[in-house]
């Protein structure tokens, strides 16, 4: 696996993590790991997951997406879902799939916003 | 021209199927060329018999247009009864029996007249067959049967054909209709309204959630109104349907206020126990754009009273 595929950026208080399109399940793995020590070393208290170069939403995905945002929560990071694509939109809802107690956002813009406005963090 | 998408239309494979179970065989073409000396010696004589005939009904006669046109016809009937005696019953004569069909709807000819006329036709060609003195009665009774048959496979062409154009138009216009009926539109920086019109049933709910989420991205908006005001009424599927484009739209980061909520549509979805609760509604779209506002943060003031 390329160390390189996925990167973690450390915003202020905050991360940010580019999702690559179509990612396989081992890049959605690394992901959960990278996000939880990026969280432990920095004391990162949010997490933003910009999805917008996702096409394809699977279940796997989702439920990653739910768990770690539960894990982020579990270490004190509130979790923004950024960009999300209307046919993954159309499809999640379709196949029934629930991104659990993340938070939806427009773009990336936006959840900074969220993180200025509600959490005073960036 | 495309046929894919309708059941009635035949393709050549299909035509040759239905030529099988007419029993349409070499002798019925070896039969049918028979004829073709006679066509080619009264064809003209025919073709006016019919022309006459059929300028007698102001039924038909509305549809045969002007001398051009009607010469028009003419050529086309006199070349179809070339065609009819051939003895060649390939993909050619199948294609320009496809265009008779297509044609006639195009120009509304009743399917009605298309059929009485060829029934005209039989009453002038019969007398003919039988009263040849070149054709024993055996030879007159395979041209007669072998006649029936290849008639019998045009008629069914033609109306197929007929049948599949009128079909297009309808699933082009059900498609407008579809279209029409749910507009999105950016009424505020950061709102999009979509008033829906009519029931909304599963292929609206996907065409319209589509088109929603799109403006909704497109034009960057994280408040976006459901107006319901124009949807007769609600059942558990259309709510259902209205559940899952709210939840939808909240994947995307963006809030739905469902606006439009009529005294009758709130005991109805009361009565069904559809929990709306989670989700703002307003009974009107004024007092929805209000709330879209509020969230917004954006104040608007009359400035006479400032």
């Amino acid at each position: 696996m390329d160390e390189n595929s996925l990167s973690v950026i450390k915003l202020k208080n905050i991360l940010l993590v580019t999702v690559p399109d179509d990612p396989g399940d081992d890049i959605i793995h690394e992901l959960q790991t990278k996000v939880l020590h990026a969280i432990e070393k920095y004391q990162s208290k949010g997490l933003i997951l910009d999805i917008s170069s996702v096409n394809i939403l699977d279940s796997f995905f989702a439920r990653t997406i739910s768990e770690t945002t539960q894990m982020v929560a579990l270490m004190g990071g509130q979790t923004v879902i950024a960009g999300m694509q209307p046919s993954v939109a159309i499809t999640a809802t379709e196949l029934g799939l629930h991104l659990g107690k993340a938070i939806s956002t427009l773009n990336v813009d936006r959840a900074l916003d969220i993180f200025t406005d509600n959490f005073k963090l960036v | 021209m495309n046929h894919s998408n309708s059941k009635y239309i035949s393709n050549f494979k299909s035509w040759a199927e239905q030529k099988r179970f007419l029993n349409f065989t070499d002798e019925d073409a070896e039969f049918l060329k028979k004829l073709h000396p006679f066509a080619i010696e009264y064809a003209d004589t025919f073709v006016e018999k019919l022309y006459d005939h059929l300028l007698k009904f102001p039924d038909t006669k509305r549809f045969l247009g002007d001398e051009k046109m009607l010469m028009r016809l003419k050529l086309a009937q006199k070349a179809y009864f070339m065609d009819l005696t051939s003895g060649e019953y390939g993909e050619e004569y199948f294609k320009s029996r496809i265009k008779v069909g297509i044609t006639h709807q195009r120009i509304g000819l009743p399917p009605r007249v298309y059929m009485s006329t060829y029934c005209y036709y039989m009453q002038l060609i019969i007398p003919q067959i039988y009263g040849n003195p070149t054709f024993d009665f055996e030879t007159a009774n395979g041209i007669f049967l072998a006649l029936h048959k290849i008639i019998n496979l045009d008629q069914e062409l033609a109306i197929s054909a007929y049948i599949h154009a009128t079909d297009e138009v309808i699933s082009r216009q059900t498609e407008e209709i579809l279209e029409m009926s749910t507009p999105v539109i950016q009424i505020w920086e950061g709102v999009v309204a979509a008033p829906i019109i009519g029931m909304l049933d599963s292929s609206r709910t996907q065409q319209f959630m589509e088109r929603l989420l799109e403006t909704i991205v497109a034009t960057n908006s994280p408040v976006a109104l459901i107006d319901i005001t124009g949807v007769p009424q609600i059942d558990t599927a259309t709510a259902q349907h209205l559940i899952d484009t709210i939840n939808a739209v909240k994947l995307l980061g963006s809030q739905v206020i469902i606006t439009g909520v009529r005294p009758v549509i709130a005991q109805t979805l009361v009565h069904l126990g559809i929990d709306l609760s989670g989700i703002i509604t307003r009974p009107t779209m004024a007092s929805g754009l209000k709330v879209a506002l509020d969230t917004l943060s954006i104040k608007v003031v009359d400035t006479s009273k400032a």
